[in-house]
């Protein structure tokens, strides 16, 4: 265990570059980039040391006192392993083609300082071994994001979009916060019972599982709604998911960052870490799986609309995002291995989404436009920018043989399975987010990237630097899905092995019915698991099983006969023109805006505190104020006893001693 | 001999003009001699105590209080110099800066 020996250097070294960059950037050529390059190449190089010392069998936990009942510490199981992984190698990439992209911006140096520290909280999260550590990384993500969203500071729109980002996660935060003190609640509540051997504490994660059966399941429902909740604010989910979209006003290579490795993951990775809490918890993973299915078409839909590249691609992540809680929650029907199916995507998720956003951070470069309506063409010009997002909006719209086919044909599968049992509404959703998943990428690509052009934008191909990463990346969007598909599901399905966990207990308390060999199956031999999951594929109807494949490859088609100029056999205006109340429900994002601001902020919240304050001043501050200055008159008059002339102290004095006379005298009775 | 209650009517009558002197009086020297005149009329009720008691502690007393007396009075026209010196006045009613 050589490498797993300096695993806290996964971490220090990126906190290391943002101090640097940060004091001494503006010294260094391009803002110091390239040691944030450096710092996380060497994560990246530390997390294969240790990946090749715990594969296939091992995790490493180091932990260390911090005060009173917490503790600080490190566990990397497969599940942490393969998020460092990923995290380190697309953050890589995408500092260093921020080095050129972010060439000749004036606070060059701040953006590598916050990226880096972004990149340093991301990774303490995903492998903190206690909750509190989670939180704290997890709020440091938080305020990175609000900073680097808010790069720009000067641009209004750019520091309203960190302030509603910071606002709206900040909702989920709390959400979170009361979960884990809820958790917390409970685990000290069990007294001697709490299962805990010397040198653990109670808010460590082996703890929480050995612990979850003893927990009350309504308390676990509450726990589970909670920590859905911060999920949910960090995963841009349905009712949290307003900030996403409007986070693209930071630069392109903080919304690569974002939307593909180090901050919306956190909320699915959160899910995927209390995975046996919400399996335990009744209803917790049906709720999990009906939050995504809702915002994978929510999101999809609006992404059909959009006109900004990279709004489109938001609107994709949001929706992909989906995906993935609808992936975990599908662990309601097929137990712990709903985490390799999430994680699956998520990972590949984050190949093709960072492709797309640096391609689409390329195309901005070149023509300095965001919008899709100004583009067109821009293929002729931009042959190896133009390609790889071909790639990655294959992989998006989960053609075959592509990564994100791999992942999503999963996700819809394993879906079925729950649809089987539980119900059908979140298996139509996610099918027909598929559907317009395919029909969104391919307007955009086409859009883009064929056609006329429809403005005298600048042409010119990025440099190197930016293309190197594209194109590392695309191969991982071609290749990385079908290859690494099998030892995934192996490796990630014996995540939960290392702890005291009965899958079987855990399904009685949350209320499962649940095939349970399933679960037996993956507890016992493990490694059999991608056997036994193609001979359920083999039970399930044809039609189900070339569904991904009809709504992938059709969508496209359907893209390309409305938007591919050479097949085009419809326009858009046929199906909808401008004035269909249904189009322009889309364009406005549902009206989310005109509801949730328009409305509920500034008339229902904005009244109710126009009262509020009403009371505020005149009956709280004014009793309050009455009080003061009661006093303040009272000592105003009182004061005045301080006349600073000598002779009134010693006539007071005299009096006081008389008096006291007295009254001593009254008392001893001398007067009677 | 002498009764003790003419003693002690003798030191309440010093007392008295004294404290008078105290709370009517603005000039500080005036003020300086009026605590002399307290400090007095306890000396004088230590010495007159003392001469009905079989030792000599009341007198050896009050000379100790008189011997304090001299130091407060250095101390106290000490300061009188100092506040004459900033205000260009002795009279007390004027020194008020430390008031409200």
């Amino acid at each position: 265990m050589i490498w797993a020996d300096y695993a806290y250097l996964i971490v220090l070294l990126p906190v290391l570059a943002a101090a640097l960059c940060f004091f001494f950037g503006w010294r260094l050529p391009r803002g110091g980039g390239l040691i944030a390059v450096l710092a996380t190449v060497i994560g990246l190089i530390i997390s294969l040391g240790i990946f090749s010392e715990i594969y296939p069998v091992g995790i490493v936990q180091q932990s260390w006192h911090w005060f009173a009942l917490f503790n600080f510490g490190i566990l990397i199981d497969p599940l942490a392993i393969v998020m460092l992984l990923m995290v380190t190698f697309v953050v890589s990439l995408i500092h260093f083609y921020a080095t050129e992209y972010m060439n000749g911006d004036p606070g060059m140096a701040r953006y590598f300082a916050e990226a880096a520290l972004f990149t340093a909280a991301m990774l303490g999260l995903v492998y903190s071994d206690n909750l509190l550590q989670f939180f704290v990384f997890w709020e440091l993500v938080g305020l990175c994001s609000y900073l680097l969203i808010g790069y720009w500071y000067r641009k209004p729109s750019a520091a309203e979009a960190a302030k509603k980002a910071f606002l709206t996660t900040r909702v989920g935060d709390v959400l979170f916060l009361a979960g884990i003190v809820l958790l917390y609640n409970n685990l000290v509540n069990l007294g001697t019972n709490l299962i805990i051997q010397p040198g653990q504490y109670p808010l460590q994660f082996e703890v929480i599982y050995a612990n979850i059966y003893q927990i009350p399941p309504i308390q676990l429902t509450f726990i589970a709604i909670c920590l859905l909740g911060g999920a949910a604010g960090k995963s841009g989910q349905f009712p949290l998911h307003a900030w996403l979209p409007d986070a693209m006003e930071g630069p392109t290579t903080v919304s690569a960052m974002i939307h593909a490795a180090t901050m919306v993951t956190a909320g699915v990775y959160l899910v995927a870490r209390m995975f046996p809490l919400f399996y335990a918890a009744p209803y917790g993973l049906q709720l999990v799986t009906l939050v995504g299915a809702f915002t994978a078409i929510f999101a999809a839909s609006m992404g059909l609309s959009a006109f900004d590249i990279k709004r489109v691609l938001a609107f994709s992540t949001v929706s992909q995002l989906g995906f993935m809680m609808a992936a975990l929650g599908a662990g309601a029907v097929i137990g712990v291995l709903a985490v390799a199916v999430g994680i699956f995507h998520l990972i590949c998720h984050s190949f093709f989404k960072a492709l797309l956003f640096l391609d689409a951070g390329s195309v901005i470069h070149a023509t300095n436009t965001n919008d899709m309506r100004e583009m067109g063409g821009v293929l002729k010009y931009m042959k190896w920018t133009g390609w790889t997002m071909f790639i990655g909006s294959l992989s998006l719209a989960g053609f075959p043989l592509f990564t994100g086919f791999y992942s999503k044909d999963e996700i819809l599968v394993v879906q079925y399975e729950y649809a089987m049992v539980v119900n059908y509404l979140p298996y139509v959703f996610l099918i027909s987010a598929a559907l317009l998943t395919a029909i969104y990428s391919f307007r955009m690509w086409f859009v883009t990237f064929t056609g006329d052009e429809r403005s005298d934008y600048h042409k010119h191909e990025s440099g190197w630097i930016m293309l190197g990463p594209l194109v590392v990346l695309a191969i991982f969007a071609l290749l990385f899905g079908g290859i690494a598909i099998g030892p995934f599901y192996k490796y990630l399905d014996t995540n939960f092995d290392y702890y005291e966990l009965d899958f079987q207990e855990l399904a009685i308390i949350g209320g499962h019915v649940t095939p349970l060999e399933h679960v037996s199956e993956g507890a016992s031999e493990g490694a059999s698991e991608g056997a036994s999951e193609g001979e359920e594929a083999a039970g399930e109807p044809f039609i189900i099983k070339i569904l991904p494949i009809l709504v992938g490859v059709g969508g496209i088609l359907l893209a390309a006969l409305f938007y591919f100029k050479r097949w085009k056999r419809f326009d858009p205006s046929m199906v909808s023109g401008d004035k269909d109340p249904l189009r322009k429900m889309l364009l406005k994002g549902y009206y989310q805006h005109e509801i949730l601001t328009a409305w509920f902020a500034e008339t229902v919240i904005y009244g109710a505190s126009i009262i509020l304050n009403i009371i505020d001043i005149k009956l709280v501050d004014g009793w309050l104020n009455w009080l003061s200055s009661w006093v303040l008159g009272f000592a105003g008059h009182m004061r005045k006893v301080q006349t600073g002339v000598v002779q009134n102290y010693v006539t007071a004095l005299v009096l006081g001693i008389v008096i006291l006379v007295v009254i001593v005298a009254i008392a001893a009775g001398v007067f009677l | 001999m002498i009764p003790v209650e003419l003693y002690l009517m003798i030191s309440s009558i010093v007392f008295t003009i004294g404290l008078y002197g105290l709370i009517t009086q603005k000039n500080g020297v005036k003020l300086m001699m009026c605590i002399e005149l307290l400090l007095n009329s306890a000396n004088i009720n230590l010495v007159a105590f003392s001469t009905y008691a079989p030792n000599y502690n009341g007198q050896v007393f009050a000379l100790f209080s008189i011997a304090l007396a001299a130091a407060e009075a250095g101390i106290g026209f000490a300061i009188l110099i100092r506040l004459y010196r900033l205000y260009g006045t002795i009279d007390l009613d004027t020194v008020n800066a430390m008031r409200w």
